[in-house]
């Protein structure tokens, strides 16, 4: 015989769907007392069910929407539905756990309202990937998106592995140190010391008892043996900075205990073996300081084994917003705050500017920030002055979105230029696909010159 | 002393990473002596710790806390009573009477282990 309704689904059917699924639900009387309360939200809150039944929603649930901005207060209010709001739960183990959460109203079949549903998914997971994605971007404690800097990170474990000396250069407040404390955290010296030392900051006589320390009465007041750096470091990794500093009687000593890696101490008679990693980094071009001979070519060549050239910030401002984010997690860490992030037109004061100090500058601003925002969003006024004097300018008077436009003008130009215009070159270096490349230098507007990176390398081969 | 309880609608409120109130209590022997409420809108768990710091508060009572911020008021050396659930006033009187552990003003899930504890099956 043929049946003119579908089966009815028996109500059991519907608790055992409200039982698998891996969304936490539970349901809510008018009293705000929860009535029902599935097996997923038992494992994400970590509250057994019949602990959880007729207590008040607010104190199982324990969100920070609950006293603010309840979600499910709004959906029996008004009568509508909310979907995905992201908010945290805290469990009893003091735990935040992120959640999304959803709510509608409980209806009968008349249409009378019994109460509330919501819904929440546990984040934890989601956010844990996310982070891991944000690892592959991030080497020790320097963060980028920028192509330059990801080769830098990629041969990064291979050179630190390698116990050969490494050379770092880039200007001033690049990174130079954070890259080569990374070096030693990768290497297998790690665990061992790592000293660094500022070539610059010391006289040649100071400095040679600084890095290989002096014996009893190696001079007045020297009244008992002093360890310099070297030995300080030994086993682990020493840090010459500022090596472009050097003096020129000072560079054959240095050269002397990289050759032999064995030097004195001041005053000594034997020398003392050395096992230490050396990295050197300056602000300087050394090879352009070796041609005016300002600099020795043996010892450029004996420290210049593995060269790492760390780009300054104005050649790769896309990494601008990623190196906010990362100081404003640090920053709220260090001082117990809760800035929650930028807005859009402090981002894009900072995205034109030219940074000579580079990431330590951007860095600075955000701490200056930090002063004047305690918590909320960081914004234009919180800014150093001299970034805020640009607003005066007319490409940020403009509208946001021109603002925007400019700057990504500006680090598409930057880019083409550092590939002599090559469009190709300069797609991979900003990470986007060439036909990208093309649409938004002609939505921009860009004028390109009549000269091409590709016609000129046919030239040569 | 000083004990303060995070409220909202004269219960403990929910969560005090995000409480807005706080009601200060002063107790000599045993009594409460005097109460008012002051505005507790900072949000960061440095200021949230200093401002119970400057209010001289000896003893928290709250309901959920993360981590972060209990750690924080701890290293000012103030001492937490927290998951804390119920009426405001009848919070004060179990801890003028020494009951505020009991069963009664625990946030569901938050007593012993053994009481309260959901367990994970695997």
């Amino acid at each position: 015989m043929k049946k003119d309704k579908p089966d009815q689904i028996p109500n059991h059917v519907t608790d055992i769907i409200l039982e698998s699924v891996s969304d936490g639900v539970f349901t809510v009387d008018h009293e705000w007392r929860i009535t029902s309360f599935n097996h997923a939200a038992e494992e994400i809150t970590g509250v057994p069910r019949d602990k959880a039944l007729g207590k008040y929603c607010w104190s199982v649930f324990r969100s920070n929407m609950c006293e603010i901005d309840c979600a499910l207060r709004r959906t029996m209010k008004e009568g509508k539905r909310f979907v995905d709001t992201a908010a945290y739960i805290v469990d009893s183990k003091k735990r935040r756990i992120p959640v999304v959460v959803s709510t509608s109203l409980l209806k009968d079949e008349s249409g009378i309202v019994l109460g509330g549903v919501e819904t929440f998914r546990d984040m934890s997971l989601v956010d844990e990937l996310r982070r891991e994605l944000d690892a592959r971007y991030q080497v020790g404690d320097m963060v980028s998106r920028s192509p330059s800097m990801h080769r830098i990170f990629t041969i990064l474990p291979q050179v630190a592995q390698s116990d050969s000396t490494v050379l770092i250069q880039g200007e001033t407040g690049t990174g130079k140190e954070l890259l080569s404390r990374a070096i030693h955290e990768l290497s297998p010296r790690r665990g061992k010391p790592f000293i660094a030392i500022n070539c610059g900051a010391f006289p040649d006589t100071l400095l040679e008892s600084e890095l290989f320390g002096y014996k009893a009465g190696a001079f007045t007041n020297a009244t008992k043996d002093k360890p310099g750096r070297f030995a300080a470091a030994e086993g682990g990794t020493i840090l010459l900075d500022e090596i472009g500093d050097l003096s020129a009687a000072f560079q054959v000593r240095l050269l002397r205990v990289l050759q032999e890696r064995t030097f004195q101490p001041l005053g000594g008679t034997k020398s003392v073996k050395a096992n230490v990693r050396v990295i050197a980094s300056a602000n300087k071009n050394l090879a352009g300081m070796v041609k005016k001979g300002t600099f020795r070519q043996d010892l450029f060549y004996r420290i210049n084994v593995v060269r790492l050239d760390l780009p300054p910030l104005r050649e790769r401002k896309e990494d601008v917003p990623m190196l906010v984010e990362h100081f404003i997690a640090r920053l709220n860490r260090l001082r117990g705050r809760s800035v929650t992030g930028i807005s859009q037109k402090a981002l894009a004061l900072l995205l034109s500017h030219d940074y000579p100090g580079n990431i330590r500058e951007l860095e600075n601003s955000i701490e200056h920030a930090f002063v004047l925002c305690p918590d909320g969003e960081i914004e234009p006024h919180c800014l150093p002055d001299n970034l805020r004097a640009l607003v005066s300018r007319p490409t940020t008077n403009a509208k946001i979105d021109t603002a925007l436009q400019s700057v990504e003008a500006q680090v598409i130009l930057d880019a083409l230029k550092r590939n002599k215009f090559n469009r190709l070159e300069a797609a991979r270096d900003l990470g986007i696909h060439k036909s990208t490349l093309f649409r938004k230098i002609k939505m921009l507007g860009i004028d390109l010159p009549k000269i091409d990176g590709r016609t000129k390398r046919k030239r040569v081969h | 002393m000083k004990v303060a309880l995070t409220v909202w609608e004269n219960r403990i409120s929910p969560l005090f990473d995000c409480a807005r109130t706080l009601l200060i209590v002063d107790i000599t022997d045993q009594t409460a002596t005097n109460r008012y409420f002051e505005p507790f809108h900072c949000e960061s768990p440095s200021s949230r710790a200093a401002k119970l710091s400057d209010l001289k508060v000896q003893v928290l009572v709250c309901g959920a806390v993360s981590d972060l911020f209990a750690n924080m008021i701890e290293a000012h050396g103030i001492r937490i009573i927290p998951f804390v659930a119920g009426a405001v006033d009848e919070v004060i009187d179990a801890y003028l009477t020494g009951t505020i552990s009991s069963s009664k003003f625990q946030m569901p899930g938050c007593g012993t282990a053994r009481d309260n504890g959901y367990r994970k099956k695997n």
